[in-house]
């Protein structure tokens, strides 16, 4: 499995997320919720990784973190050599358009918008050329295999269609990383499995890096690292992935 | 920026286009009737006083009346003064008239009004009573002992202060006049008239040579009516008149409607009042509507900036659609006010104490509306949208 890792493109050691020290606090009036408690570890180029923990252990919270969508209380997140919270607001989101990606555990699509239409957005927004962004937002969705519903509404489309798109307008501006928080939380077995290989496909043959959240335990056959948390902190359990190379930056 | 804005359109004509179309309907449904209501409540307005000022042209004083000079009870020399006058261009009548005050009495009802005298066919240019007699006849030259009677006077013609009237006088029956200088005579009535206008109403008519034989001198006029070709610019015809070196009192109606007015004063008050009530409510409920249509968008919005589309463009795109409402509905507005509600109007006036009334759009009063209502919707569109890219995405998204 290692080899799937060095057939990566770019250097297959190259760190993509430095993650050092990160903590959230929430704080509801009196009470401080500690979500998130000195977390540092490093995300590979070319990783597929899953974040696992009981319900509430902050799994959710450390890929908000991690994908720009909240603010840490204390901490850094690395990428190529700068600190990314250091941005500012209109800087970050800029870096979400151009290199993250994301799916949500509710599929998250526009409703007034077709398929199409919904994955060539991030596209549009870049400003690439109108016919670029039909053709790639095209070829996104034959990839996922959605050829035949250009053109539907969400509605129109079952759970693990409407998954596929979220999963090819997180793909259609060529993302570092895609964060994934229980993407298949909602969706029967056969159509998550079908998104797990997606996932799977998309990391090995175009070296996508992929940070998925997820409870279930089976799902740790498909990727190559799994990183364990508890009660905000990592956790180190069960040692090893499928994958065999798991690494938890915990000393 | 050319990519921004065309991804806020973009987005906005998605919203609009693929959303739900019962709110899309709705919501300009509803606009158009916020502007309706707000044009039509000041035209209505506008036709109460343009009509009151139509009465006291075309029932009282005609464009623009003579008085005596300062000091004078009487203008003299009217023929010489009538030729002058006729020699303006744009003069299409002039009536010269006594005014004087009466008692009235028929059978035990008695009352006091006052009597213009007038020289019919010369009043025929200027007023327009002779059209609405509604018993009798109108006046002619040569009635010396007959009289004609507003609607208020004779009692039985359903006025406003019957209760002040003479209680019921048929047409060809007497009534005894005692004229202010003390002369008494008696006139068989000729004619009952009704111009819709309660000032009007309240006069009565007899000839100029009956006048002057009561009054006991001629050539002489208490009052000159002149009407003009068009209304509103009587000040350059004043500006010819004092040319020809006219010394009496020259005065626009605009005058002599002041006074009408402070009937009216109150009402001009209560239109402005309602007028901007209105607006504030009307665009309270515009703001109301585009808010929580904005408001109920607040997931998407998050989802947007979440997979990092710029605030901007987010709002933007609702304020693109906030002016699509108003637009619309602004146009649809104009469409049932000018082409349902005025021509209605015109059809129908509707009858008021002061005499039939429509509707007068002014461009100005729609112009103010328009702009109104826009900005309403400017600010419906900006607010809410830009309070859903200050919360924090997590919130937008998941938040309740
Ligand atoms: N907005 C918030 N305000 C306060 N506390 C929060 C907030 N979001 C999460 N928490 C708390 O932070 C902790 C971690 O939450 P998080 O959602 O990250 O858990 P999770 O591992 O994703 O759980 P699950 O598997 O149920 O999704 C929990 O104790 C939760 O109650
Ligand atoms: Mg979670």
């Amino acid at each position: 499995m290692a080899d799937d890792l060095t057939s990566n493109i770019g250097n297959e050691n190259e760190i993509l997320l430095g993650i050092r020290n990160l903590t959230r606090i929430y704080t509801m009036g009196e009470v401080r919720v500690r979500a998130l408690n000195n977390v540092t570890f490093n995300i590979k180029r070319g990783e597929f990784a899953a974040i696992m923990g009981k319900s509430g252990s902050g799994k959710s919270t450390l890929l908000h973190q991690l994908g720009l969508l909240d603010t840490p209380t204390s901490g850094e997140i690395n990428i190529g050599g700068i600190d990314i919270l250091k941005l500012s607001e209109s800087e970050k989101a800029k870096f979400r358009l151009e290199r993250f990606g994301y799916v949500f555990q509710e599929y998250a699509l526009l409703p007034e918008l077709t398929a199409l239409e919904n994955v060539f957005l991030p596209a549009m927004a870049r400003g690439r050329k109108k016919e670029d962004y039909l053709k790639t937002g095209t070829k996104t969705l034959e990839q996922v295999g959605l050829g035949a519903r250009l053109h539907h509404r969400p509605r129109e489309m079952s759970g693990g269609e409407q998954q596929r798109v979220a999963i090819a307008r997180a793909l259609i501006n060529d993302p570092d990383i895609l964060f994934a928080d229980e993407p298949t939380a909602n969706l029967d077995s056969a159509s998550s499995r079908q998104i797990l290989q997606l996932f799977q496909k998309l990391n090995r043959e175009i070296g996508l890096t992929v940070l998925m959240v997820t409870h279930e335990p089976e799902d740790r056959k498909y990727v190559s690292r799994v990183i364990w948390l508890k009660d905000g902190e990592l956790a180190e359990k069960e040692g090893i992935s499928e994958a065999g190379n798991l690494q938890i930056a915990k000393d | 920026m050319l990519t921004d804005l065309n991804l806020s359109l973009f987005l906005a004509y998605k919203s609009i286009t693929k959303g739900n179309k019962g709110t899309l309907v709705l919501t300009i449904f509803i606009m158009s009737l916020i502007f309706v209501n707000l044009v039509f409540t000041a035209s209505i307005f506008l036709g109460l006083g343009n009509t009151v000022n139509n009465q006291v042209i075309n029932t009282l004083y005609g464009n623009i009346a003579l008085e005596p000079k300062k000091d004078e009870k009487y203008i003299s020399d009217i023929r010489s003064l009538e030729q002058k006058i006729n020699s303006v261009p744009g003069v299409t009548g002039i009536s010269s008239q006594y005014v004087i005050g009466a008692a009235f009495s028929y059978k035990d009802k008695s009352g006091a009004w006052a009597i213009r005298s007038i020289n019919p066919d010369d009043e025929k240019t200027v007023t327009i009573i002779h059209n609405f007699m509604i018993d009798g006849e109108y006046l002619s030259k040569l009635d010396t002992d007959e009289i004609i009677l507003g609607k208020e006077i004779p009692g039985g013609y359903g006025g406003d202060l019957e209760h002040l009237s003479l209680g019921g006088v048929k047409i060809g029956e007497s009534v005894d006049v005692l004229f202010n200088n003390g002369v008494k005579r008696s006139y068989r009535v000729k004619g009952v008239f009704d111009v819709n206008f309660q000032q009007s109403n309240n006069l009565a008519y007899i000839s100029q040579n009956e006048m002057e034989s009561v009054l006991g001198f001629n050539d002489t006029a208490s009052l000159i009516l002149i009407k003009t070709a068009e209304t509103g610019n009587e000040e350059i015809y004043i500006k010819k008149l004092l040319e020809l070196g006219i010394k009496e009192e020259i005065k626009p109606w605009t005058v002599y409607a002041a006074m009408v007015k402070n009937i009216t004063k109150s009402f001009d008050m209560i239109a402005l009042l309602i007028a901007v009530i209105g607006l504030f409510v009307a665009s309270v409920t515009i703001f109301i509507i585009i808010y929580v249509n904005t408001i109920s968008k607040r997931r998407q919005i998050g989802i947007l900036r979440a997979i990092g589309i710029k605030e901007n463009i987010i709002i933007h795109s609702y304020i693109v659609q906030a002016m699509f409402y108003a637009i619309s509905g602004t146009i649809i507005g104009l469409f049932i006010m000018f082409l349902i509600l005025k021509p209605w109007f015109i059809e129908h006036p509707l009858k008021f104490p002061i005499g039939y009334v429509s509707l007068l759009i002014v461009p100005e009063k729609v112009s103010i509306n328009t702009i109104s209502l826009i900005a309403a919707a400017l600010a419906a569109g900006l607010i809410p949208s830009w309070m859903a890219v200050r919360e924090t995405i997590l919130e937008a998204i998941w938040g309740d």
